[in-house]
């Protein structure tokens, strides 16, 4: 009798003592604060933990009991006039909201691009001013690249992410052209130049709205608008639409398999010996990786020697010039021809349109925060190269 | 003690000669009852800052760190520099991290229009949509609100994001610096919304910035009824600029770039609004050629912050106990355990958690490790949180979001320790369409 009670009491405690192994590898169900996936019996909408206030805290933090959801509620601010809100309401939904009256051809929008955009987002879009580009050629064709994946060879053929064959909506490009271009003059354009743009940018993309060419001719307004189907319009996961999106949100992320993730939650216990496949390998940076680090990488704790110098023309021309002047958007370094019709007004135009900045893209110092006398200086070394 | 400069360069060489001299003389003794060894001309000497009068009281009425702390910089490079650094990023100088906060000056600083300097007499914060009623807050008014204060880290979801098909930087700044942390004080977006009735029907929240780009983000409606804030208190003070003072949106443990800076609207909807940054970019291509949009979370991660390939362990000796540390960090939950591999993530052993363990935070981790000289190590770290999340292998990761994805990489991270303890970035991986991983 006695040893049976003894074994009991001792299979038991090995089973208790297995219970703590087993939440232990399970990595995380044996955390101290209340947590939990689900909020009113729905999985959390990340996929991740949250910490309903339970005993005055949410997880580590006391909270003060006066601010529940059922205390009195604090009756700030006023409300906004109609004429405010309108000011302010100024994004545009895919569904049309937002969106306003106006018209435009490509053939507008391409005297506007040339104007406004090009020393960003180069000829026809293609880059190269440090900013995106805008199209890489048939937006329908370019869609079918978003399968490509460079799993082995860098060098091979990737996914083409522009706005033609990537972009679910077009109603984000007219929003974030009359809200946020051109970069550095935003909100400068009227809603005829920003119908010509997109029209623009639709043909240099070569798309369709309701099988008919965007040419140069075409004249893009509000209803035709509305009609434009983005090849890629169905390329994206989860659902975010409709009434049940929410739900659909939950459901993908409830599910680590979806996004690359690894749970131990369903009972799994973690690896700990043999965790790489067989046939993983070390691989090194390759040709030394990225390595102009701004300002460069260094831990030395020694003062610098200090002198005064004058202003660094090469380093500030590299660091804020190059990336428009030695991509062919602008004059560039030391070309005469470039800058002969600069300087047909005189030097001293030429600082001033580099000091102000222009219309056509220049930013004001080139966005630098140099002294006039010292962004002379750097005009001087872009003009003459040295 | 005598008045001769301790930092003199004659003396200092003279030392390190000397010591060096007596290191090897003594080789086999204990260093500490050394007599042979030269005087430490640091200890020898009246220092400068000793015998002379300091900065009065008066002086930096806003502290700033010492000189000699002049490389503990944000940085940034040419590959994230596009729109002249006016949409682009400067990474935190993780390396040289201490604890789980981020000093204001250096946390991340990443826009889409350049840093706005928003004047706070015109803050104004506008909330409408589907609510009853609709306000407009000013600065003063918004401070009003009951604050809460938490500690969170805020990280690009580009974090790592350069090296989905190899590595490119031999560099813990920049493989993994694209993160910060601090303490932040606000108010719960739900004490707001509380008085204003939020429409049943209302499944999101656009929130918008005012600077240049106007960036904006929409924000499923449960974190706002979960754990949204809007905060303008970061470590103690008001935000930074590049933190998007006054105000921003703070969604823990979820893309920095959700958490809109220089906040000025939220309005809500039945149908999500198709933002710039939640369509062109922000958005993961898969293997299947369907990206992942609306992908919040940044998930369980962790990196050896020392030894990096900024911090290396050239200087160590045979048999130094040496710390090896690092960070772990969850957006879906809180750190649970990390381990650590000297052997690039093939074997395990469990590393210790130290400090304050908090819900999607920043979380210290340490391993006491006898150095052996010449060894060679690939020191790998993984970590796991509450919501049963552990770091994938980089075979596991790649083998459902392909090598084009751009963002959410949270694959183990490995550092070569080599024969001579300089450290270097690799990966531990099949080069070749992953299946089944």
């Amino acid at each position: 009798m006695l040893k049976f009670n003894k074994k009991l009491i001792l299979s038991a405690s090995t089973a208790a003592a297995l219970a703590v192994l087993t939440a232990g590898c399970m990595g995380g169900s044996a955390s101290t604060s209340n947590t939990t996936t689900e909020v009113n019996g729905k999985a959390t909408i990340d996929g991740g933990s949250t910490y309903p206030v339970m005993n005055g805290k949410t997880g580590p933090y006391y909270v003060n009991p006066q601010v529940a959801a059922d205390a009195p509620k604090i009756n700030n601010g006023r409300v906004p006039t109609a004429n405010e809100l309108a000011a302010w309401n100024t994004d545009i939904m895919p569904d049309g909201t937002g969106l306003p009256e106006g018209s435009g051809t490509a053939d507008e929008g391409s005297d506007i691009y040339d104007a406004k955009c090009v020393a960003c987002h180069g000829d026809f879009g293609s880059g190269g001013g440090g900013y995106p580009s805008l199209s890489k050629g048939n937006a329908y064709d370019l869609q079918k690249t978003l399968t490509n994946n460079r799993w082995k060879d860098p060098e091979a053929d990737g996914p083409v992410r522009e706005f033609g064959s990537y972009w679910p909506q077009a109603s984000t490009l007219f929003w974030y052209i009359k809200d946020g271009m051109p970069h550095p003059f935003t909100k400068s354009l009227t809603d005829d130049e920003v119908y010509s743009l997109v029209a623009y940018i639709l043909n240099i993309n070569e798309m369709k709205i309701d099988g008919v060419d965007v040419d140069d001719d075409y004249v893009l307004n509000r209803e035709k608008f509305l009609k434009i189907k983005m090849p890629n319009r169905d390329g994206f996961e989860p659902n975010i639409d409709g009434p049940d999106a929410l739900n659909d949100v939950r459901a993908y992320y409830a599910n680590p398999t979806n996004f690359g993730a690894q749970n131990l939650k369903k009972g799994a216990v973690r690896c700990m010996t043999n965790c790489q496949k067989e046939t993983a390998r070390t691989i090194y940076i390759k040709n030394g990786g990225i390595k102009d680090f701004l300002p460069p990488m260094s831990d030395v704790r020694s003062l610098p020697k200090e002198k005064k110098v004058a202003v660094d023309a090469a380093a500030v021309y590299k660091n804020t010039c190059e990336m428009c002047h030695g991509n062919g958007v602008g004059p560039g370094l030391g070309a005469k021809s470039d800058w002969a019709p600069y300087l047909a007004d005189g030097i001293d135009s030429v600082y001033k349109k580099g000091i102000h900045g222009t219309d056509g893209g220049m930013p004001a110092k080139g966005g630098s925060s140099l002294s006039d006398a010292d962004f002379k200086t750097v005009v001087d070394y872009l003009i003459n190269g040295k | 003690m005598d008045n001769k400069k301790s930092n003199q360069e004659i003396d200092r060489r003279d030392f390190f000669k000397k010591a060096a001299a007596s290191v090897t003389a003594i080789a086999g003794t204990s260093l500490i009852s050394s007599n042979a060894r030269a005087d430490d001309p640091a200890i020898m000497h009246h220092v400068p800052w000793g015998q002379k009068w300091g900065d009065p009281v008066t002086k930096n009425r806003y502290g700033m760190p010492s000189k000699y702390e002049h490389n503990v910089l944000r940085r940034n490079t040419k590959l994230l520099a596009s729109g002249n650094f006016r949409a682009s990023i400067a990474v935190t100088p993780i390396q040289e991290s201490m604890g789980i906060i981020t000093p204001n000056g250096l946390f991340f600083s990443r826009s889409h229009g350049g840093v706005a300097h928003v004047d706070p007499a015109e803050y104004r914060l506008m909330i409408h949509g589907l609510i009853e009623k609709p306000i407009v807050l000013t600065l003063e008014q918004l401070k009003r609100y009951p604050s809460v204060t938490r500690t969170h880290f805020i990280e690009c979801p580009a974090n790592g994001g350069q090296e989905w098909r190899g590595p490119q930087f031999n560099s813990v700044q920049f493989a993994k610096g694209f993160m910060s942390s601090a303490e932040w004080t606000g108010t719960y977006l739900k004490t707001i919304l509380a008085d204003l009735g939020v429409k049943k029907e209302a499944l999101w929240m656009l929130a918008e910035g005012s600077d240049s780009s106007e960036m904006g983000r929409t924000i499923p409606i449960d974190k706002v009824w979960d754990d949204a804030m809007i905060v303008w208190g970061q470590n103690g003070e008001a935000l930074r600029p590049e933190q998007g003072y006054p105000v921003r949106i703070l969604l823990p443990g979820w893309e920095g770039n959700l958490c809109v800076k220089w906040l000025k609207r939220l309005e809500f909807s039945t149908e999500p609004w198709y933002c710039k940054e939640e369509t062109s970019k922000y958005t993961d291509l898969k293997p299947t050629g369907k990206a992942i949009q609306h992908f919040y979370a940044n998930e369980v991660n962790s990196t050896v912050t020392s030894p990096s390939p900024e911090i290396d362990w050239t200087s160590l000796r045979d048999g130094d106990i040496v710390e090896i540390q690092g960070l772990a960090w969850s957006g879906m939950g809180t750190i649970t355990g990390v381990d650590l591999s000297f052997d690039g993530g093939r074997n395990y052993i469990k590393a210790d958690l130290k400090g304050l363990v908090l819900p999607k935070s920043w979380t210290r981790w340490s391993y006491m490790h006898t150095y052996k000289k010449g060894e060679k190590l690939l020191l790998t770290s993984r970590a796991m949180d509450d919501a049963g999340y552990i770091q994938p292998t980089i075979d596991q990761e790649v083998g459902v979001m392909g090598v084009e994805a751009v963002y959410h990489r949270n694959a183990v991270e490995t550092w070569e320790v080599t024969e001579t303890g300089k450290i270097n970035h690799v990966e531990i991986r099949t080069m070749k369409e992953v299946k089944d991983a």
